[in-house]
C-alpha cells in the first residue's frame, strides 16, 4: 500500500479507537459500553492487519468480537438488574480516576519521549509468514513454544469444565 | 509509525485504568480489563513488526494473551452469574462473602 495512504488509514483507525474507547469507559449503560468495546476490538484487528499480523487479526475477530463480547453481553442480560445496567460513579471517584489515569498517561508519554523509540526504527519489507508462526507455535526446539501452547490448552480445558461447574444450577 | 502505535495503545491502557478506577459493577470492570489486555497485545505486535520482523515471538505472545483473556472472562462470568443468583446484584463493593 502507498505509505501516505496507510498512514492516513492508521490515523483514522487510531482516532476512532480512541473515541470509542473513551465512550466505552464513560457511558453509564454497561450494554452500550460492551458494544463500544466491540468496535474498539474490531478496529484493533485492522491495526494488526496493517502490522502484517494476519493470523492475529483473524483470531482477534473470532475470539474477542465473536466470543468475549458475546459472553459479556450474555452476562449483562442474564444478570438483569438496575445496579448492573446503570453505573453512576460519584464526581469524586471520577476526578480521582481521571487524575490517576491521566498522570499515568503523562508520565508514560514523558518516558517514551526520552527513549530511542521516538526515532522510527528502519522498516524492513520482509516479514514472517503465517507458516512461520504456526511452526514456531508447535516447535519443540529452543526457540519453539510447544510447552506454553500445551499448558494453554490444558488451562482452556480446565476453564471450560470449571466454568460450567461454577455456573450450573444447584439442586 | 511505532511511536504513534505505542501512544495509541498507551491511551487505550489509560482509558482502561480510568474505567477500572471508576466503575463499580463487575461487568464494567471486566470491560476495562479487556481494553487494557487488548492494548498490551497491540504493543506486542507492534514491537514484533518493527524490532524483529522476521521472527514471530511477539505474535505468539499475542495469541497466548488472547487465550488467557478468553479464559479469564469465561471464569469471571461464571462466578458473576453464580454471585448474582446468590445476592441479586453485581456491585463489587458488596462482594465480601469470603471475608465474613
Amino acid at each position: 500500500m502507498n505509505p501516505a495512504w496507510s498512514q492516513n488509514l492508521f490515523y483514522f483507525l487510531a482516532g476512532t479507537m480512541a473515541i470509542m474507547g473513551l465512550f466505552s469507559m464513560v457511558t453509564k449503560h454497561i450494554l452500550r459500553s460492551a458494544i463500544y468495546l466491540m468496535v474498539v476490538l474490531f478496529l484493533s484487528a485492522g491495526v494488526y492487519l496493517m502490522l502484517d499480523a494476519e493470523f492475529l487479526a483473524g483470531a482477534q475477530v473470532l475470539v474477542y468480537v465473536g466470543g468475549i463480547i458475546v459472553l459479556l453481553v450474555f452476562a449483562v442480560m442474564l444478570t438483569q438488574s438496575s445496579a448492573l445496567i446503570e453505573d453512576h460513579p460519584t464526581i469524586k471517584r471520577k476526578l480521582l480516576g481521571a487524575l490517576g489515569a491521566g498522570s499515568f498517561f503523562a508520565v508514560s508519554v514523558y518516558l517514551i519521549m526520552q527513549s530511542p523509540l521516538v526515532n522510527d526504527p528502519v522498516v524492513t519489507a520482509e516479514t514472517a509468514s503465517i507458516a512461520t508462526l504456526g511452526k514456531t507455535l508447535v516447535d519443540s526446539g529452543p526457540t519453539g513454544y510447544v510447552l506454553p501452547f500445551e499448558v494453554i490448552s490444558i488451562l482452556l480445558l480446565g476453564v471450560l469444565i470449571g466454568g460450567s461447574v461454577i455456573a450450573r444450577k444447584e439442586k | 509509525m511505532l511511536f504513534q502505535i505505542i501512544i495509541l495503545s498507551l491511551f487505550l491502557f489509560s482509558l482502561g485504568l480510568y474505567g477500572l478506577l471508576t466503575r463499580r459493577s463487575s461487568v464494567g470492570l471486566f470491560i476495562a480489563v479487556e481494553l487494557m489486555l487488548n492494548s498490551g497485545i497491540i504493543n506486542f505486535i507492534a514491537f514484533n513488526r518493527y524490532l524483529a520482523p522476521t521472527q514471530v515471538d511477539g505474535q505468539v505472545m499475542g495469541i497466548f494473551a488472547m487465550a488467557l483473556a478468553a479464559a479469564e472472562v469465561l471464569v469471571g462470568m461464571a462466578i458473576l452469574v453464580m454471585l448474582f443468583r446468590l445476592r441479586k446484584n453485581v456491585d463489587v463493593v458488596g462482594m465480601n462473602t469470603l471475608k465474613h
